[in-house]
């Protein structure tokens, strides 16, 4: 152990605990190291830093990998096949299938909708048989192990509410996103790297729609901040200001902070403030951290066979092929929540053009990663999610050909899936009308989603929460929520 | 027993915040109900029996005295001194889950503590009182303490009754440096300079301290430091916040609240000034520049939005903030139903938005930086001239008024004119000499061109139809035809005018009117086009504007009318488009049938750079652009199922009037028929306007007046700056509706703009506007703000307010600490005339302010987080105040005051990578030279990614009022201030200044540098650690030559080349190691 932790360690149960085991003092200090975001010392794979009381009963998953598809692709041309609609083609949406919902003003001012049937092929797949699009071959290899959703549906309409809703509950910045829940509620499981991470990776289609995302996606909202999402970058920095200033070397560091620690020590011993000795720890997790995160951020060390697998583009910092086998890298390690946004799913144009380029990119990739994961035996205890906040309207924004169409905004229905962590494979839930614009059977909402990802994690997200501004707040909001009870395995 | 329950309790507490709450004033024990039973029965029963009647249960309210008295079915709620009679107690106790309450449901549960609490408390009659933040403040006197002599004034006395009762001292004084920083700090945000903290040391008269907290009030940074806690009360940031997040320019605002409390603006001035200083009477300038508090929401220009959905969410934000920051209550509780823990009713909270709906501001914000409502806030020097201008030009709109209504001497005249008939021989709307093009149906499709005539090439099916009138014939395009006409000298710097009648197809999409544009050269040229029925005109030169890569950056400038200005379809509408031959943007105009409309912002003085001359064809309903980022290939769009009729150019920029002119050329034109008796009423007005447009010299006068006042105005504007200011619709009450459930569609009763009436009423007198909600919010009688300001304060200081919930002050909030200094506190203030700088000086000149932090560790265990004041204020600075102190300290700080934001040193990457590619907020280009050293408060502040550095330290995003901010320890924050440049270079600067002025000796560096940046020497322990380690340093980079110029060449500004390179590399790790101390980043 190093001697400063062991002086802290020492000075910890001097302070708190006159007769404290070990075992106490490193409880002690590990709350102390609660303050960083980062973690404390993992010990024997157990959460430090998480709520008393948390989980509320035995976790299924302990990890979660949410790959969100930022801009919402179209459900009809990826998971929720409608083979009546070749028959539409190019004829209005009923009213009776409308019913007056509303639409964005993007296309709130056509005075046709007409019916743009997929372009894309769809055949069944697995035991359970369910139709998956062409666009995601390697997706369709695993249906058996993932549960598809095809009755997600949202309140919001637009980009920016939408996905701030479906991260934090709520259509306006200001809320705990669901990682900074999870890392609140159950602490982390590491000591070296953070407990929440967030990635952005980039779209590879020049006519995709490119949504922006924002600080808010991954805020921690009115819990602490150490709390929100760590921003991981591909290049030299992956952690900003992880890397020394040019010239300063490991050992120059060392001996800076060797010195360092003696003198807040010295400080301390004047002024007793117990902050003191958390910040003496948090540089020493600091320094952990700059060999550590390059060490995580290293994709060079995978062995040929990763790259066999996940194919060339994963060496390429900013993919979300390099993104997602960063993100397995990361949960390897005991991150608990690593959050990837893909962008460039907001085909108002160009959908057939656009799908197959934005596919490629997470296809694979994702299939790659739930391999790797069965593989190390994370898969169990891992749960991965795709999807993105809203749906897509069947009927074409703007001009209508046999081979181009656009797709607006629709919040009503749409699809997702989820595997591992507790979710039971080969499950198709949910489903929409011939038009893929309404829900027909088994809604899930926003709310729903949330409460069955909590329950994924030990968590009855009514028992979970925090004192705000005078509430007792909650992931999901006011308005009654339900568990999934068909998803879980 | 009971006696030794409750002693469990507190000691169970003690960690809790709870247990700070005030303890009951005597000896005996008796439950206090404000601060012991209140709390809960708002927690476990007011969200089902509380002041919300649409969730209330069994009829049956305990947040009420009338409440929990009451008479039920089976008997009495609660019936004072008799718990066997009180239904509420036996119902709270009850053997039998289904009956006891709270319900198992409800996951609230009482602990054995509380019910003992509750138990006690009817038993001791059930004393009742209205919330303590709603009761009016009172002045307490200060309590008689035994040790008299250590309390300066009321403060001390308050805080040491309280430790009395605890039975703790307070810490000794601080010594002279200690408090010199810290006051400086406290006082201006940065560490004291050298002189200051020389002529304190040597000054040894007894208010010596006194002499430098006056010093340091006068300062220019008390504004900058005590603005920048403001600021992130207003929320403000230099972006709109939401999807694009494009710059806005509102900087102004900022440097509006460093004045005020420069100027020690006077707090109610302050507040009202910012609510309402647009309604007050002849606002200064300065009154609207302060009215950018209420513009500093977030706003969106989202391509989706429903307008009305973001009128709530704008409505209800700038609510929630007054709420917060004003009266400390969370009123947005009340958005859904009413509120569950405090007297605020949903309607209440509607009516308390009303104030804030009567705007002129449109949702969208045109993802410009200057949405209007925006004021010019011209420089210094120019304000003369902007008072000027601002009175003339409302003559001059009035004077013109008088001229186009009937009734006016002009009516003489223009009968006269009539009378001539000279109006029977007019042959075109405007001069002969301004009609540079005009095209002509009325045989075969051909053009006048300057008395010539060509014919018009038609293509894929073109030709000639009914127009929009039966003498004004039409092309008419089908899905893929266009008309080309020859090549028109339009330039950036020619004045030029396009007037058509345009037929909207009956379609959405977009497509091409007219243009001529090089798609090969970037798409220079001019087009204007329609996308979702929205008219665009854009000029594309041959330049591009710098700094973006490729293509991007092809200078260009684009006007675009307001959302709500979309085009009919499926009808006729004239269009004009002008240009005054500027380039820029302000020099842009669209009409719609001869009015003006309004575009989305103003980026006044976008300029396209160079020429957007193309010799190509001037083409109808066709047009070839390059997509996004002009990358993609050509995409060819046709104006499918529409028409172009009566097409003119003129070679002038012409005016609103001659706008109307042209529009109306057919009506003018078919009255040379007829005599004036026959005139129809239509056709009268429409000639008069052309005779006062054309005719008229007093009227033509007054128009070109108004030009020229618009240039001088272009002018001072482009001078000077821009800022958000409010402006109320006129003629129009504030009004709302409820929402049900708070959704914008779901609208019911509309109720007007008013306050809660759970607190004291706005006065008849007041008008019912914003000008009379910011009076009322610091009227006298309001309960709130005053505790609420002086709350905060007090938070700025000490660490923690008296309340520690300092942005609640509801029922759900923490009771305060001391409640009887609290009071004393905010009469105080109310009572200076709201002085701040007296407010300061009288927390920082107290016994309690004065102690040192050192602590003991029965202290720590009896007044953890220093909530009892038992010693000295020691916490963590913020992000902005631990960069500012690593400048200063080093020297490297610019302390200029005010101006646009700067863009200090960033880790790459930070804005690209959550940015899109059309946001001007993408790419961070850092400055350069003195920016770079600016107070941090200046940082350009982008909402979606904010400054990395100082997110690190808890820096809220600004997306929302924050009145407190967390502070965190983590290794992040290690990370920031051990590697970023900033903090590096300002490490080398102070070391090679100290190799520079303290000579060789490392112990006399040493000094030099501790007491700039701890204003102490090392002591002697201390000292032999820094030398150890320097000497590692100077071991290290003897070595390694190379890393020792690495190091040195950190950040902008050059290295001092002159100096031993491996002394410079070890003293500047050393520099390093010291900005890095516990004792660097506390205060």
């Amino acid at each position: 152990m190093h001697p400063h932790k062991e002086a802290i360690l020492a000075e910890t149960r001097r302070q708190f605990f006159s007769r404290g085991a070990k075992g106490i003092g490193g409880i002690a200090l590990a709350n102390l190291m609660a303050g960083s975001g980062l973690g404390g010392p993992i010990g024997g794979g157990e959460s430090i830093g998480g709520l008393p009381g948390l989980p509320h009963f035995a976790p299924k998953a302990k990890r979660c990998i949410y790959l969100h598809m930022m801009g919402a692709p179209p459900q009809m041309d990826l998971l929720d096949y409608k083979p009546k609609m070749k028959e539409w083609y190019d004829k209005d949406l009923p009213e009776s299938i409308r019913k007056g919902q509303r639409l964005t003003t993007m296309t709130s001012g056509q005075s046709r909708f007409p019916i743009a049937p997929s372009v894309f092929k769809f055949n069944q797949h697995g035991q359970s048989g369910a139709w998956i699009s062409e666009l995601l071959p390697h997706t369709a290899s695993m249906v058996d192990d993932i549960a598809i959703v095809r009755s997600m549906n949202t309140d919001a309409i637009n980009h920016e509410p939408a996905i701030t809703f479906i991260q934090t509950g709520r259509q306006v910045a200001g809320r705990p996103c669901i990682g900074s829940w999870l890392a609140y509620g159950l602490g982390s499981m590491n000591e070296d790297l953070p407990t929440f991470v967030v990635m952005n990776a980039e779209k590879s289609h020049p006519k995709s729609g490119q949504q922006a995302i924002s600080a808010k996606l991954w805020s921690s909202g009115f819990l602490s901040s150490k709390y929100a999402g760590v921003g991981l970058r591909g290049g030299a920095e992956p952690v900003l200001y992880v890397k020394n200033p040019d010239g300063v070397s490991a050992s120059v560091r060392r001996n800076m902070l060797d010195g360092l620690s003696e003198l807040n020590q010295i400080q301390h011993e004047k002024i007793g403030d117990p902050e003191t000795l958390a910040r003496i720890a948090q540089y020493e997790m600091a320094f952990r951290m700059q060999s550590s995160v390059p060490e995580m951020g290293d994709i060079a060390s995978e062995p040929e066979s990763t790259f066999k697998r996940w194919g060339e583009d994963a060496k390429e910092p900013g993919k979300f092929q390099n993104a997602a086998l960063m993100a397995r890298r990361l949960v390897e390690r005991g991150v608990r929540f690593v959050q990837i946004y893909h962008r460039g799913w907001d085909v108002h144009s160009f959908a057939p053009e656009v799908l197959p380029a934005q596919a490629r990119d997470v296809d694979r990739a994702a299939w790659a990663l739930i391999q790797d994961l069965k593989e190390r035996g994370l898969f169990d205890e891992t749960l991965v999610i795709w999807g993105g906040e809203f749906g897509r309207t069947i009927y074409s924004q703007g001009k209508l050909t046999p081979t181009d169409y656009g797709r607006d905004h629709h919040p009503r229905c749409y699809s997702l899936w989820m595997a591992g962590g507790g979710i039971k494979g080969g499950v198709v839930h949910g489903e929409t009308d011939d038009f893929s614009y309404n829900i027909v059977k088994d809604p899930v909402h926003i709310r729903d989603y949330q409460a069955t990802i909590m329950q994924l994690f030990g968590i009855d997200h009514e028992r979970f929460t925090h004192r705000h501004l005078g509430l007792d707040a909650k992931l999901t909001g006011v308005i009654p929520a339900k568990v999934v009870k068909e998803l879980l395995a | 027993m009971y006696r030794l329950l409750f002693r469990q309790v507190v000691t169970l507490s003690l960690l809790s915040a709870a247990a700070f709450a005030a303890p009951p004033r005597s000896a005996s024990d008796k439950v206090d109900f404000q601060r012991q039973v209140r709390p809960i029965l708002s927690d476990k029963c007011f969200q089902c029996h509380g002041p919300d009647k649409g969730t209330r249960m069994a009829d049956l309210r305990l947040d009420t005295h009338d409440g929990a008295l009451s008479k039920r079915a089976s008997g009495m709620t609660i019936v004072p001194g008799d718990l066997e009679a009180s239904l509420f107690y036996q119902r709270i106790t009850h053997k039998n889950e289904v009956l006891r309450m709270p319900p198992v449901y409800s996951k609230k549960e009482l602990t054995v503590e509380q019910i003992d609490v509750l138990r006690r408390w009817i038993e001791e009659g059930a004393s009742w009182d209205q919330h303590w933040s709603f009761k009016a403040v009172k002045r307490t006197e200060p309590p008689e303490v035994d040790n008299a002599s250590w309390a300066r004034g009321p403060v001390d006395r308050f805080i040491l009754a309280r430790l009395d009762q605890e039975g703790l001292a307070p810490a000794p004084e601080a010594d002279k440096r200690t408090l010199a920083r810290r006051v400086a700090l406290d006082l201006t945000g940065l560490p004291p300079d050298m002189g200051v903290l020389e002529s304190f040391f040597s000054d040894t008269s007894a208010n010596a301290y006194e002499k430098l907290v006056d010093k340091l009030l006068e300062s220019k940074h008390w504004g900058e430091h005590r603005g920048r806690y403001w600021l992130d009360a207003a929320r403000y940031a230099d972006t709109h916040g939401i999807h694009i997040d494009n710059y806005r320019e509102m900087w102004a605002y900022r440097d509006w609240v460093i004045q005020a409390f420069n100027d020690n603006k006077p707090f109610d001035e302050f507040t009202v000034e910012q609510l309402a200083g647009d309604l007050l009477p002849n606002p200064t300038l300065d009154q609207l520049v302060a009215t950018g508090f209420q513009r500093c929401n977030m706003t969106t220009n989202e391509g989706g939005v429903i307008p009305e959905e973001y009128e709530v969410i704008y409505a209800k934000d700038r609510a929630d903030t007054t709420g917060t920051v004003f009266l400390g209550l969370t009123v947005g509780c009340a958005t859904c139903h009413d509120h569950k823990f405090d007297a605020i009713a949903q309607r209440d909270f509607y009516s308390l938005t009303a104030f804030f709906r009567n705007t002129t501001q449109f949702v969208m914000d045109g993802n410009v930086s200057d949405p209007p409502p925006v004021l010019v806030v011209p420089l210094e020097e120019d304000r003369d001239e902007w008072n000027k201008l601002r009175a003339e030009a409302t003559e001059t709109d009035a004077a013109l008024k008088r001229l186009t209504s009937s009734g006016d001497a002009v009516d003489a005249e223009f009968t006269a004119w009539l009378k001539s008939g000279e109006y029977r021989s007019i042959n075109a709307p405007l001069e002969e000499s301004a009609q540079q093009l005009t095209l002509s149906l009325n045989g075969k499709p051909e053009i006048e061109m300057g008395g010539q005539r060509q014919d018009v090439s038609l293509h894929g099916g073109a030709a000639r139809g009914e127009g929009p009138d039966k003498d004004v014939p039409a092309l008419l395009f089908g899905e893929e035809s266009w008309a080309e006409l020859p090549a028109q000298a339009l330039d950036s710097d020619s004045a030029f005018s396009i007037a058509l009648w345009l037929f909207h197809p009956n379609e959405a999409g977009s497509f091409i009117v007219a243009g001529q544009n090089d798609p090969d050269d970037g798409s220079r040229g001019w087009t204007f086009e329609i996308a979702e029925r929205q008219l665009i005109f854009k000029m594309t030169g041959d330049k591009s504007e710098g700094g973006e890569e490729g293509d991007e950056g092809r200078s260009s400038v684009t006007i675009v009318p307001n959302n709500i200005k979309r085009l009919p379809a499926g009808e006729w509408t004239h269009i004009t488009v002008t240009h005054d031959g500027s380039g820029e943007w302000a020099g842009l105009r669209f009409y719609m049938n001869g009015e003006i409309i309004p575009v989305q912002g103003s980026e006044y003085f976008t300029k396209v750079q160079g020429s957007i001359r193309v010799d190509r064809p001037l083409m109808l309903a066709k047009g070839d652009n390059r997509g996004r980022g002009g990358r993609d290939e050509i995409k060819t769009r046709y104006m499918n199922g529409g028409g172009i009729a009566d097409l003119r150019i003129f070679n002038r920029a012409i005016s609103v009037d001659e706008a109307k002119v042209v529009s109306q050329w057919a009506v003018v034109k078919r009255t040379s028929e007829k005599q004036p008796g026959q005139l129809t009423s239509e056709e009268r007005d429409a000639l008069r306007l052309y005779y006062l447009a054309r005719e008229h010299k007093g009227y033509r006068d007054l128009m070109s007046r108004k030009s020229e006042i618009e240039l001088s105005w272009r002018e001072l504007r482009r001078r000077g700056g821009v800022t958000h200011v409010m402006q109320e619709v006129a003629g129009h009450e504030p009004e709302a509706h409820i929402l049900n459930r708070g959704m914008y569609d779901q609208r019911q009763e509309l109720v007007k703009a008013g306050t809660p009436p759970a607190l004291p009423p706005m006065a008849a007198s007041l008008p019912r506007n914003r000008l009379g909600l910011a009076k009322w919010i610091v009227d006298d009688a309001n309960p709130l703000t005053a505790r609420v300001i002086v709350n905060r304060y007090w938070q700025q200081v000490f660490g923690n307010g008296i309340v520690r919930t300092s942005d609640d002050f509801g029922s759900q909030g923490e009771t305060p600490s001391h409640p009887e200094l609290l009071d004393w506190l905010a009469v105080e203030f109310r009572e200076s005339g709201w002085d701040v700088k007296d407010f300061f000086r009288m927390m920082v000149t107290s016994s309690t302010y004065r102690q040192s932090s050192e602590t003991t560790a029965a202290k720590t265990k009896k007044d953890a987080g220093n909530r009892l004041l038992s010693h000295g204020p020691r916490f963590r600075m913020d992000g902005e105040m631990v960069r500012d102190y690593a400048l200063a300290a080093s020297g490297l700080l610019v302390r200029k005051i005010g101006g646009p934001s700067v863009k200090p040193y960033q880790p790459e990457g930070v804005w690209e990578s959550v940015a899109m590619l059309a946001s001007n907020t993408r790419h961070y280009q850092q400055d350069s030279g003195d920016k770079l050293y600016r107070r941090s408060m200046y940082t350009f502040w982008k909402r979606s990614a904010p400054p990395a550095s100082m997110n690190i330290f808890n820096a809220p995003t600004r997306e929302q009022s924050t009145v407190h901010r967390d502070r965190t320890n983590t290794p992040l924050q290690a990370l920031v201030t051990m590697n970023d440049p900033q903090f590096v270079e300002a490490a080398r600067y102070l070391a090679q200044k100290a190799m520079r002025e303290a000579g060789d000796d490392f112990d006399r560096q040493l000094d030099y540098m501790s007491t700039r940046l701890l204003a102490r020497d090392f002591g002697d322990k201390e000292r032999a650690v820094a030398r150890r380690t320097y000497e590692g340093f100077v071991g290290y980079y003897g070595e390694h030559g190379q890393d020792a110029q690495k190091l040195l060449s950190t950040g902008e500004s050059a290295p001092d080349e002159a100096l031993p390179a491996a002394e410079s590399a070890a003293l500047t790790m050393v520099a390093n190691q010291i900005i890095n101390l516990d004792e660097i980043l506390n205060k």
